[in-house]
């Protein structure tokens, strides 16, 4: 943007370039990251950058083109790219792409107001990520172990306009700390934070959970088989997330590729389950519309375990058919990658605490978080990938010692179909992996326990 | 003033603030186009450019990147970066390795540059890979990739380096995805995710027959839906090429990256089991058939430059020999952390925001003498031959690993037999590689381009090559998921 220019401004600068339909966003991010190994700062980055994107659409075709140059000039060779491209699309024919959403879709008015904005945050201290990292670090040299992580805080500000009519503007902030404490027999813990502000991540507090999942004593280590399972909320989220893309991925769904093809009003889950996805929802990172300006919306996913909706965008809405309409998941406008989930929300149960879950269990596993997991099967929601950072072997009803790291390979729809219980207060947990234009989200999740969880394997 | 002279004149001005100083600038334009189904999916055609400042103070660092490209813009980055770094909390000034002060300007091999070829030639050779997948109905989704991307840099830093570069990377793919009898079965060519890319130009994407490889690749994606299930057991196995490029990967290259050695990765991207006393001993990574090397010089290569992004100049040096680690890959701070007079020269930047960390480069598997595919597959009297990545974990320290491929096929006799589903093996890191006793011959050895590898905080996505032959492992846990 030039000095003063609002990005809605900049993206009206770029959508007079276009000749015919298309839409343009403005995604301006600034943010600050702070990493630290061994209880010392190793890197610190700061980045102030703005992308444009310009989508046209002919005759059922996207082209798309992309910049962070903002000479009017460059605007107007990154629209010839974008139309050069729909119009090299269309000379095949008629294509399949609806059309962007249209203004009654996608008023400005409809949008949602959030609470996701924090002055506070997009102020962009660095001073307080350095106290934040010298509190872990406090912490951490007062129980005798190092402490690993990353304190992150960002503001983004989107604006999309069409030449449909849609003109809107939505502006988010957050925050993330993560705190691994390492003895140095290896063995290690994690706890993090993360939420609309930044100013409410406390390093040494976080650093204090952390050092509590480090254990005392040797490991344990189990054959592979299956056990009862404590899943803490960061394992549970990551086990979510990957659902999302497999299950409720409204492409996927109408190509009968998605997990869910043929079983939507079905029992897929225990009675204990019931997954949102819920963009205002107070604990979660609330944005107001989607990559193609369609308001945010609830969409009910499993409801007491039956299994009520995918989510669309326009692309996949139209696939779906009967009068299908899209519920505000674009990733991308004109929908390449397909729709999905970014505000999961898993409602909570009646355990008081992470001790009630583990009271009924004999013989099992407590796990902190996973690492590395990938899909083995996606229409079965087979994962595998390893436990870490605060693994546990639970027995007679409470965690007695650390446990090895183990492998495991499994169906999340079916950890799913066997939790028994979860607990009272989700938390939001996220891995804030930045790949790319920062786009934060996270899942709101309680830990549960779940009958069986496969163990295929170990680490030491 | 051209770009180079504008970041020297900023390093210049940044010398009594701080110990060390770099500045890059990077222009890059990328392009991709996906057909699917019969329809263009996908057109984008994206351009960037910025200066990313990295200074240090004391032993903190700082980085900061702008999109304003000029002087002005360039001046507030390296304020912001040295405030940054001033915001730290306070750590010991670790020396850094040396490096020569360089000058000179590097471009990658290209005969025919991707982007002046018209945009529909590209899309008439995608639609036609597409409609040679054919029409079966049991194809739920058939895909047909390309990709581009050509990056210029500028380079300058305190230690008196000014350098540009160009590098072009080009490449295509496609797979068909079958659905029925309760399946979900993909099969994809030349590889999985997102094809096979090389720092070349158009004349690569001419090598790779898409149009040719379409119709076996949808009939082995349908025949994968009534395949038998891979059985489980410990068998021998030889692994296709493409493959064994992961496999080196993640086992090899992560494995030996410095950072991760020290700890400096261990919250995000993990540790190794390797460590930096390993380097001075004796360790046995594998058996002798066993031969590493990182070369960022190789021609074609995703991890090939004139210089990394400190301004060190591209090598080539064994990781491995016989079996045996001699390496490691480095930056200038961890080198310096361990001893080494140089750096590796493996620090690398995913554009102008994101500052340079340890990457791989070209981390390749030597030949060897087994002779061609054919060859080995005679030579195997029962195993289980497995091609094209499908999933792929391991754990943080790069120690024990699953990998599943899209499809494994018997080999009995000698030869190849029945085509099984959902194969999959496990292992650990050293014992698998000591169970390595046949690697093809440079006949079967192949450069093959990753183009997605993940590590950082913020995320930064590399590009590396690994060359790697067909090779057989003995005793290996199969049908593991």
């Amino acid at each position: 943007m030039t000095a003063g220019e609002a990005p809605l401004e900049l993206a009206e600068r770029a959508l007079a370039h276009l000749d015919g339909d298309g839409q343009v966003t403005v995604t301006h991010e600034r943010s600050l990251m702070s990493r630290f190994a061994r209880s010392a700062p190793t890197q610190a980055t700061e980045i102030d950058d703005t992308s444009i994107e310009v989508t046209v659409v002919r005759d059922g075709h996207v082209g798309s083109a992309t910049t962070n140059r903002m000479s009017d000039e460059d605007l107007r060779a990154t629209a010839r790219h974008a139309m050069a491209a729909a119009r090299a699309l269309a000379a095949s024919g008629p294509g399949g792409f609806p059309g962007l959403p249209a203004p009654a879709d996608q008023s400005a008015a409809d949008s949602p107001a959030h609470d996701g904005w924090d002055a506070a945050t997009a102020a962009l201290d660095p001073v307080p990520a350095g106290e934040a990292l010298a509190g872990a670090f406090g912490a951490t040299a007062e129980a005798g172990v190092e402490a690993f992580g990353v304190w992150t805080a960002g503001a983004v500000h989107t604006a999309i306009v069409s030449t449909s009519g849609l003109r809107i503007a939505d502006a988010v902030t957050d925050g993330f700390m993560k705190v691994m404490a390492r003895r140095d027999d290896a063995r290690t813990g994690l706890a993090l934070d993360a939420a609309v502000s930044s100013t409410r991540l406390d390093g040494a507090q976080i650093a204090g959970r952390a050092i509590a999942l480090v254990g005392d004593g040797e490991p344990a280590t189990l054959p592979p088989g299956e056990y009862p399972v404590v899943l803490a909320p960061e394992a549970v989220g990551l086990l979510l997330e990957f659902l999302g893309e497999l299950a409720f991925n409204g492409q996927l769904h109408a190509e009968g590729r998605g997990a869910l093809a043929g079983r939507l009003d079905t029992q897929v889950a225990a009675s204990a389950i019931t997954l949102t996805d819920a963009p205002l929802s107070a604990m979660t990172l609330p944005r107001a519309f989607d990559a193609e300006g369609v308001p945010k919306r609830t969409v009910p996913l499993i409801d007491a375990g039956i299994a009520r909706n995918v989510c669309h965008d326009t692309r996949s809405a139209a696939q779906a058919g009967g009068g299908m309409r899209s519920t505000g998941h674009a990733r991308t406008p004109g929908g390449a990658d397909g729709p999905a989930p970014a505000n999961l929300v898993l409602a909570g149960g009646d355990a008081i605490s992470e001790a009630e879950l583990c009271a009924p269990i004999e013989r099992g596993i407590y796990v902190t978080r996973l690492w590395y997991v990938n899909v083995v099967h996606p229409g079965q929601t087979l994962l595998t990938g390893m436990t870490r950072d605060g693994t546990f072997l639970i027995e007679d009803g409470r965690i007695s010692r650390p446990l090895a790291d183990v492998r495991f390979t499994d169906s999340v729809l079916r950890i799913l179909e066997q939790t028994q219980a979860l607990t009272a207060a989700p938390r939001l947990v996220t891995e804030a992996e930045f790949y790319g234009r920062r786009f934060a989200s996270g899942v709101v999740t309680p830990a549960l326990r779940a009958d069986g969880f496969r163990v295929s394997g170990g680490a030491d | 003033m051209s770009i180079l002279d504008l970041l020297a004149e900023l390093i210049a001005t940044a010398s009594g603030d701080c110990t060390y100083a770099e500045a890059r600038h990077e222009q890059s334009v990328a392009e991709h186009i996906t057909v699917r189904n019969g329809e263009v999916e996908r057109a984008d055609h994206d351009e960037s450019e910025g200066i990313g400042v990295r200074v240090r103070v004391g032993g903190a660092w700082g980085f900061a990147a702008t999109r304003e490209v000029s002087r002005t813009g360039a001046q507030e980055a390296l304020a912001r970066a040295l405030a940054l770094a001033r915001a730290q909390p306070a750590a010991g000034l670790a020396p850094l390795a040396d490096v020569p002060a360089v000058s000179g300007h590097w471009a990658s091999p290209c005969e025919i540059d991707p982007f002046t070829m018209p945009f529909e030639d590209k899309l008439a050779l995608l639609h036609a890979a597409e409609a040679a997948l054919g029409t079966d109905p049991r194809l739920a989704s058939r895909e047909a990739t390309f990709s581009a991307a050509r990056t210029r840099k500028a380079f300058a830093s305190s230690a008196g380096t000014a350098i540009t570069q160009e590098l072009i990377e080009c490449g295509a793919g496609l797979s068909a995805t079958a659905v029925g009898n309760g399946e979900i079965q993909t099969r994809s060519f030349p590889l999985s995710h997102g094809g096979e890319v090389a720092s070349r130009g158009w004349e690569h994407v001419m090598t790779i027959d898409l149009v040719g490889q379409a119709p076996r690749v949808a009939e082995e994606a349908i025949a994968l839906l009534t395949a038998p299930v891979c059985p489980a057991g410990r068998q021998t196995i030889v692994l296709h090429g493409e493959q064994m490029a992961l496999q080196i990967h993640e086992s090899i290259g992560h494995a030996l990256e410095l950072d991760r050695m020290l700890l400096g990765e261990a919250s995000y991207a993990g540790a190794s089991w390797v460590t930096p006393a390993d380097l001075t001993g004796d360790l046995r990574y594998g058996s002798d058939l066993l031969t590493v090397t990182a070369d960022a010089t190789l021609p074609g290569g995703l991890g090939s430059f004139g210089w990394d992004d400190e301004g060190v100049p591209a090598r080539r040096y064994d990781l491995i020999q016989n079996g045996i680690l001699r390496a490691a890959l480095s930056n200038r701070e961890s080198a310096a952390a361990v001893g080494l007079q140089e750096s590796g020269g493996c620090a690398r930047a995913d554009g102008f925001a994101r500052q340079p960390i340890v990457r791989m480069t070209n981390v390749s598997i030597a030949s060897g003498a087994a002779g061609t595919l054919a060859d080995l597959i005679a030579d195997t009297e029962e195993g289980l031959y497995l091609e094209t990545n499908r999933s792929w974990s391991i754990d943080d320290r790069r120690l024990h690993f699953q990998f599943g491929t899209e499809v494994g096929y018997e080999i009995r006799g000698g030869e190849l037999g029945r085509m099984v589903r959902n194969p999959s093996y496990a292992g650990v890191t050293p014992q698998f590689w000591g169970s390595l006793d046949a690697v093809c011959s440079a006949s079967d050895w192949h450069l093959w381009g990753l183009a997605n590898c993940g590590k950082g905080e913020p995320g930064q996505l590399m590009r590396v090559s690994h060359g790697a032959a067909p090779a057989r492992f003995r005793d290996v846990q199969v049908g593991v998921a």
